[in-house]
């Protein structure tokens, strides 16, 4: 199969089971096709990435509108697991979700369909060669995935809802205001949507007028900023977070943020030749510095626990952020390690959320309390999510992080560094401290326990996401040297 | 573009921003739609680019409209949402807002320096009326005004935007709309108005 027939397989499958789960006659059997179609779709997607991958660094294949290379076989890597994931446990979810926006009858359908149209512009952001069309995916991404968000139909989902869809929406505008100037900066007779092809605004910089370029990538990316979730323009995401249903906000945050986010980064690779480091180094470490700040004091307090790892999202993005401004090779190494480790880690962290809400339904609205002692597999999944995004040895989030740090140095950024260093360990403190508050103490006496079948598939899933994370700490000791670091740091052609 | 014909997509946004009905509201968008549609549809070249400007005329400038006013209709408020501020207060902020949008952001690279200050001015009154305005339906209105300024500034580009961005754009607010509108009448379902002040339940 080439390229082009696996990237149209990879979107045509999501798009067709969207279309098609309407048609199952049961919940139980849209659960089964759903499975199936993703366990299909991550399958092309990994074929698609692994080929991106192994290709020699710096090496590309353009499509129509498509680009296969190191940074889309990361990012379609992490969105496929991130996804087959979700759609493995989104029946656990499903099963004991009570009631939501759409009729009991329908709500299994309408939820994987709008899962299916999310995941795809999902799959397709990290393949797109071309800033108006990123921009196109991104923005399509907000319909769907805000009626996953109030997919519970309560007062606070739907408040949640609507603010995501009016935030970012208002975001992207800013955003395609920035796009706009740009093509007219781009200038040339030429009025095809080329001109704002990733490879031709860099070869470009020379002929751009300085002035109208920065003014354009600064819109950008404050509209990028919207969504991706970067303080201080991050309102949003606690709520939406906190809100959707767990599956739902492991795509946000393990899949969304981080692809979204790597659009800002190629904007700023296309755009670095014409604008020079230092200012598109400044809005980085910027953004970087004031999401790591706005972070930690909530990281300190006693929040829900999908509240939490909402927060912590904030924070994890503040540190790709500042990774990608001080865009050394070594800092590279850690912002891809950190985009997958957080990616897993995360997404754990959510998945946990749905037996620790059927134990424990006020962990709702309130921290969780003695989860050690009602569930020993929820609580070890929980222990192996936040000590990992807390950057506990050996989680990679640790190397990831000390890999930023030490290429911020690199930079000559050490003031920055050692900033972002003393934030990281605040907020590691406040997490830790969650943990064990989480963990120990008396159990809540309501809810249900989880099966003895439901405790296995628990213990399963956070084993499986424990030797992901030290598989990928031991992948990082490789990272820094490899192809894909060297491609990503722009110095692969 | 005519500076009268910005001053006057201007003026309607700032009416978005001042009256109390939601019904007058949409109308008034109504208006800054179709006057900035009809003139797109002036500037359009060829047989493609007026079919592309047509199809967005009707799109902003009555579907999205209708289904506003029809939303509307299916939210009954018993009376206007009382404003978080006065008229006066909204007028200040929208001219302040538009001053110092005007004044700050360099020039575009546009040969039309009126078009590009009016897109600046939509796109901050937009902000503006999300930020200060209660009803839901209101809001999105405020989205409204703020593309508008974008598409200001796409159809003062020489020789346009490709037609797939303007397409793909036009596609894309519809479905956002869309969304918004099934939410804003979720939201009146659940809370019995369309005062997004009720909804502040989540607070850290």
């Amino acid at each position: 199969m080439t390229d082009g027939a696996l990237v149209l397989a990879i979107l045509a499958v999501p798009v067709g089971s969207a279309a098609l789960v309407g048609l199952m006659p049961t919940a139980a059997a849209a659960d089964r096709f759903n499975l199936a179609t993703s366990a299909l779709t991550a399958a092309l997607a990994l074929t698609l990435a692994v080929i991106a991958l192994a290709a020699a660094p710096g090496e590309a294949a353009h499509g129509s509108w498509y680009v296969v290379d190191a940074a889309s076989g990361v990012f379609l890597a992490l969105v496929a697991v991130i996804g087959l994931a979700s759609a493995a446990v989104s029946p656990a979810y499903l099963r004991h979700a009570g009631r939501s926006w759409f009729s009991a009858r329908r709500s299994h359908a309408w939820y994987y369909a709008a899962f299916n149209v999310f995941w795809a512009a999902l799959l397709a952001l990290p393949l797109a060669d071309n800033l108006a069309l990123a921009w196109l995916l991104i923005e399509a991404t907000t319909a769907a995935s805000a009626l996953l968000v109030a997919f519970s139909g309560k007062r606070s989902a739907l408040e949640a809802g609507w603010k995501y869809v009016v935030l970012t929406t208002l975001g992207l505008a800013i955003a395609l205001l920035g796009i706009v100037v740009l093509f007219v900066a781009t200038g040339g007779p030429d009025s095809g949507l080329g001109r704002v092809d990733w490879t031709a605004l860099s070869g470009r910089a020379g002929e751009m007028p300085a002035q109208a370029t920065l003014v354009a990538f600064v819109l950008i990316m404050v509209g990028l900023a919207s969504k991706i979730g970067w303080a201080p323009v991050h309102n949003w995401l606690p709520d939406a977070h906190s809100e959707a249903p767990p599956p739902v906000s492991a795509m946000l945050s393990a899949a969304l943020l981080p692809t979204v986010l790597l659009i800002a980064w190629r904007t700023k690779l296309a755009l670095e030749p014409a604008l020079g480091g230092t200012a598109v180094q400044e809005i980085f470490v910027g953004f970087g510095l004031a999401s790591l700040a706005i972070a930690v004091p909530f990281l300190w307090r006693p929040l829900p626990w999908k509240r939490l790892l909402a927060y912590s999202s904030l924070e994890h993005m503040g540190i790709l952020a500042l990774g990608i401004g001080f865009g050394t090779p070594l800092a590279i190494a850690g912002v891809v390690l950190h985009v997958a480790g957080h990616g897993v880690a995360k997404a754990l962290g959510f998945y946990t959320a749905i037996p620790l809400l059927r134990q424990d339904p006020s962990a709702a609205v309130a921290p969780p309390r003695g989860v050690a002692r009602a569930s020993a597999p929820t609580a070890a999944a929980m222990a192996v999510s936040l000590m990992s995004l807390a950057g506990l040895p050996p989680s990679p989030l640790f190397v990831s992080e000390l890999m930023v740090l030490l290429g911020g140095m690199d930079a000559g950024l050490v003031v920055v560094s050692a900033l972002a260093a003393v934030l990281l360990a605040l907020g590691f403190i406040g997490l830790a401290h969650a943990l064990i508050e989480g963990l120990l103490g008396e159990k809540r006496k309501r809810g249900t326990l989880p099966s003895s079948r439901s405790a296995r598939a628990v213990a399963l899933l956070g084993a499986t996401a424990a030797v992901a994370l030290l598989a990928l700490t031991v992948a990082a000791y490789a990272l820094p040297d490899s192809g894909i670091v060297e491609a990503l740091a722009g110095r692969g052609g | 573009m005519s500076t009268a014909t910005v001053a006057a997509l201007v003026a309607l946004g700032f009416g978005v921003m001042l009256v109390r009905r939601r019904s007058f509201a949409i109308w008034l968008l109504t208006a800054q739609s179709l006057l900035l549609g009809v003139a797109a549809l002036a500037e359009a070249e060829g047989g493609s680019g007026l079919l592309v400007a047509g199809a967005i005329l009707i799109v902003r400038a009555v579907a999205l409209p209708a289904l506003l006013a029809l939303t509307r209709r299916r939210t009954p408020e018993p009376g206007p949402v009382a404003p978080a501020t006065t008229v006066v207060v909204r007028l200040l902020v929208a001219t302040v807002v538009s001053l110092v949008a005007v004044a700050s952001v360099p020039a575009l690279g546009l040969s039309d320096a009126a078009a590009e200050h009016g897109a600046i001015t939509l796109l901050c009154l937009g902000i503006a009326i999300v930020i200060m305005r209660r009803p839901a339906l209101v809001q999105v209105l405020g989205l409204l005004v703020a593309e508008n300024g974008v598409y200001l500034l796409a159809v003062s580009v020489q020789g346009g935007l490709p037609f797939v961005i303007e397409l793909g754009v036009l596609f894309d607010l519809a479905l956002v709309v869309t969304v918004a509108a099934a939410f804003a009448q979720r939201i009146h379902g659940e809370i019995g108005s369309g005062d997004t002040d009720l909804l502040r339940g989540l607070r850290d």
